[in-house]
């Protein structure tokens, strides 16, 4: 209901600008609520909360949120908390770096460009980023589980989970940051001789390097968060100890290991931040640009090549404190009962509920999402007027998005029944804290003019905001909302602990049950399901960023 | 007993960057029906004093007063002094995502609760009202469903004009609006400012260029933070020839006196003297160059 809502507003909006003057359209919502149009979704869900309450543990969740304000000092908790977040950051570099490298080396096999001009062919290319759909269409947390299930519980098993899915994804964005650039400096190479390799690194890696480092920042930051959350499945880490700690009512243990990720992650972002502004790169909504004619890529261009250069020291030195050995992955364990006579069961395949499961994820999926787009927009004009509340909403979001979602699913489990309703909120809290923080970007990076003149007429702030600040940025912020949801499906797995409904629980329920034939169907479906909401996600995306 | 000034400003000073301040010690009286024109060269602190006229920037040292009450404390109060104060910005500050029907009403939104300023996102809002400002500017009202961002430059002006007839302050305050803009338009626009500023209205425009002084009765001359002209507009152009003439005339010679000055300290005093005496009003004073000239002579930051 609340996806259907939206999307005949974004047509009305689309129309209402080109009809004209003369023609009336009952409603046509302007950018500005368009941004506010998803959180209409808090209506109808705060009237359904209080009959999935079950009351039981709201002393509990109390307890919890007491418990951040005094954390465990015990040196032994302090030192597990750091050896734990020590090994987290630990995997989620190595895992980074390796998904940068087979990023680059993928990106370059599947670009239009490459291909033309080496080869003269195009058909490669295209089949190469097909097949590449398939590994980003897994979530980084089902290859960590299925590789768990090949090799075993080894340090290599999170990493390659991370680097798999990753890789495939920079892959995706170096091709199109290529295939986007003008090809015009190329050819003029080509023809006056240059080799193709030489012509390609002359011609191409300078306008490419500043998206592919910043995209590459950005996915560093992800890579954190899925090694927590991986941890959070038994590979290890400081996810481990955080849902040991919340399993066993531990609070205080719990919050200082929170507390410790939450700075890790905070000054992993502000140094991020930092080194965007400083080498002069886009920002991810594009709202603004970087530099603003500055010259500076001469310099810049040799610290960054520099910071490349340490980076294999660095990922070598981590490998071998963390144990991570690649001869691991080749050792396979039998699979219990596969390749066996049967061990296919069509019969039992066609029993699974399929409609319900996959109408089950649909659901999830629409309902986290458009939470995740509705809420920061509203608390950011919520909290307008008073400079501490806004602080404490900018914390909020760096809490919820470092803060995995099938924790936070445990924790709503205290006060909620089990149900897409709570998957989805679940998931929508942590996906509002990332999408929050990118409005925050974009406003900061925006100018306050029109909100200052408003202000300054005696416009509340509140109104001031709407009317000053959220027409610019309501396009944009939408349409990285679409992308969103996108991610959105993938991650659906994650909080199949606590959906009663969708692939993601039945996916964890045949794992845990050894049935491989079903987990082989279900991850299939999985796949092709994520890459057709690829495909319409990236068509709404269009259609947003044309309309403005 | 007469109506208290729409504004007053009393030994206002703000503070700029490395210790050069961008107003100081700036007094200023505006009555009900005045129309005032702010001369300087850029960087005087024109913009500055007109966004601590609308209350955007707050002084570091001195009073504001809005019809004779100081900023109030509490918010509301406050916003409701704000509201009688309408600003034309140099850059317009149209929201070119919203219709012209949209923008108009964002003149409103301080009167308007939320109710309203959603429902103006939504729906053709108030549109005889919005219709008829635009017609008070010349603008067909066929223009109201269009969007903003596909207007010419000169309808753009116009309507933020509009935007802030709907608005309705008592105090007009313009920011060079008639800069960048081709003779023709600058003078029009103008008037229609200035048929705008009748009482209980007074108008407040800075400008950069001398020559459009006409429809003006004050005249307020800004350089480096500091007012060093004050005096009717009339007594100006009494002087055929004379006072305005002069202004330009002292640039040559002020430029240097200018450098002199940086070099050994400020030559302040100087300058401030030779406003007094122009606000003192001798049309006839025969040497009322000194300040005035510097006026022109401040270099451009």
């Amino acid at each position: 209901m609340t996806g259907g809502g939206e999307a005949p507003a974004l047509q009305g909006a689309a129309s209402g600008h080109n009809g004209g003057a003369g023609r009336r359209i009952l409603l046509r919502p302007a950018a500005p609520l368009l941004v506010l149009l998803p959180s209409l979704v808090l209506l109808p869900l705060l009237a359904i909360l209080p009959f999935l309450a079950h009351g039981g543990g709201l002393d509990l969740l109390g307890q919890f949120a007491l418990a951040a304000f005094t954390p465990s000092l015990d040196p032994l908790v302090l030192r597990s908390a750091l050896t734990g977040l020590a090994t987290t950051v630990g995997m989620a570099l190595l895992g980074w770096a390796a998904s940068l490298v087979l990023g680059l080396l993928l990106g370059l096999a599947s670009s239009r460009t490459l291909w033309r001009s080496c080869w003269g062919q195009l058909w490669p290319a295209g089949l190469i980023r097909r097949l590449l759909a398939i590994p980003r269409a897994i979530h980084e947390l089902l290859w960590g589980l299925l590789l768990l299930q090949l090799v075993g519980l080894q340090p290599v098993v999170a990493v390659v989970a991370i680097a798999i899915p990753f890789g495939a994804l920079v892959a995706r964005v170096v091709a199109d940051l290529l295939d986007g650039l003008d090809t015009g400096r190329l050819d003029a190479l080509r023809l006056a001789g240059a080799p193709a390799p030489a012509a390609l690194l002359t011609a191409l890696g300078p306008p490419l390097l500043p998206g592919l480092l910043s995209y590459g920042g950005y996915r560093l930051e992800c890579a954190l968060r899925s090694a927590t959350l991986l941890g959070v499945f038994g590979l290890g880490g400081l996810g481990t100890d955080l849902k040991l700690t919340l399993q066993s009512l531990e609070f205080h243990e719990l919050w200082t290991g929170l507390w410790l990720l939450l700075a890790v992650m905070l000054a992993l972002e502000t140094g991020l931040g930092r080194l965007r502004r400083r080498w002069l790169m886009p920002r991810r909504l594009g709202l603004s640009r970087a530099g603003g004619g500055r010259a500076g890529v001469g310099v810049r261009a040799r610290e960054m090549v520099l910071a490349m250069a340490a980076l294999l020291p660095l990922s070598i030195g981590v490998a071998w404190a963390l144990g991570v050995d690649p001869r691991a992955l080749l050792a396979w364990q039998p699979l219990q009962g596969v390749g066996g006579s049967g061990w296919i069961d069509g019969g039992q395949l066609l029993a699974l509920p399929w409609p319900a499961l996959i109408g089950g994820t649909l659901a999830l999926t629409l309902l986290a999402a458009v939470l995740a787009v509705g809420l920061p927009p509203l608390q950011l004009l919520v909290s307008a007027p008073w400079p501490p509340a806004r602080l404490l909403v900018r914390l909020s979001w760096a809490l919820a998005r470092l803060w995995p979602p099938p924790l936070t699913a445990l924790l709503l489990l205290l006060l909620l029944q089990p149900g897409v309703v709570t998957a989805a909120l679940a998931m929508g809290l942590h996906n509002a804290g990332i999408l929050g923080r990118l409005l925050a970007e974009a406003l900061a990076d925006g100018s306050p003019a029109n909100e200052q003149a408003l202000a300054s007429g005696g416009v509340g702030p509140r109104l001031a905001l709407l009317y000053g600040r959220y027409p610019a940025i309501a396009r944009p912020y939408l349409a990285y909302g679409a992308y969103r949801a996108d991610v959105l499906l993938r991650e659906t797995v994650v909080v199949g602990m606590v959906g009663a409904t969708g692939l993601g629980s039945q996916l964890l329920e045949s794992l845990s049950s050894f049935a491989w034939d079903q987990l082989l169907a279900l991850v299939a479906v999985y796949a092709l399901l994520t890459l057709l909401g690829e495909e319409l996600s990236d068509r709404v995306r269009r259609r947003l960023l044309q309309g403005a | 007993m007469a109506a208290a000034p729409l504004l007053e400003l009393r030994r206002v000073s703000v503070a700029g960057r490395g210790g050069v301040p961008r107003l100081e010690g700036v007094n200023l009286v505006i009555e009900p029906g005045e129309r005032v024109a702010l001369l300087g060269p850029s960087g005087a602190g024109k913009s500055t004093l007109l966004t601590v006229a609308n209350g955007l920037l707050a002084p570091s040292s001195g009073e504001v007063l809005w019809q004779g009450e100081p900023p109030a404390r509490s918010r509301r109060a406050r916003r409701r002094q704000q509201a009688r104060i309408g600003t034309l910005w140099q850059d317009l500050r149209l929201i070119d995502e919203l219709s012209v029907q949209q923008n108009l009403n964002a003149g409103r939104l301080a009167a308007w609760g939320w109710p309203r300023a959603l429902l103006n996102l939504l729906l053709p809002l108030d549109t005889a009202a919005n219709a008829a400002v635009l017609a008070r500017v010349d603008l067909a009202a066929e223009l109201l469903g269009q969007p903003v961002a596909a207007l010419s430059g000169g309808q753009r002006q116009r309507v933020a004009i509009a935007r802030l007839l709907r608005q309705d302050p008592t105090l007009l305050l313009a920011d060079e609006p008639l800069a960048s803009l081709d003779p023709r338009l600058a003078a029009s626009l103008l008037a229609l400012l200035l048929a705008e500023a009748t009482p209980p209205r007074a108008l407040l425009l800075s400008l950069h260029r001398p020559d459009l002084l006409a429809g003006f009765d004050r005249v307020i001359g800004l350089r480096a933070g500091r007012v060093v002209v004050d005096a009717a507009a009339a007594s100006l152009q009494g002087a055929a020839g004379g006072l305005l003439q002069e202004l330009y005339r002292g640039e040559d010679r002020e430029m240097e006196r200018e450098t002199d000055g940086e070099s050994n300290g400020q030559s302040d005093g100087q300058s401030n003297g030779a406003g007094d005496g122009l606000r003192d009003g001798a049309p006839d004073d025969p040497s009322p160059t000194a300040g005035a000239g510097s006026l022109w002579a401040a270099p451009d930051q």
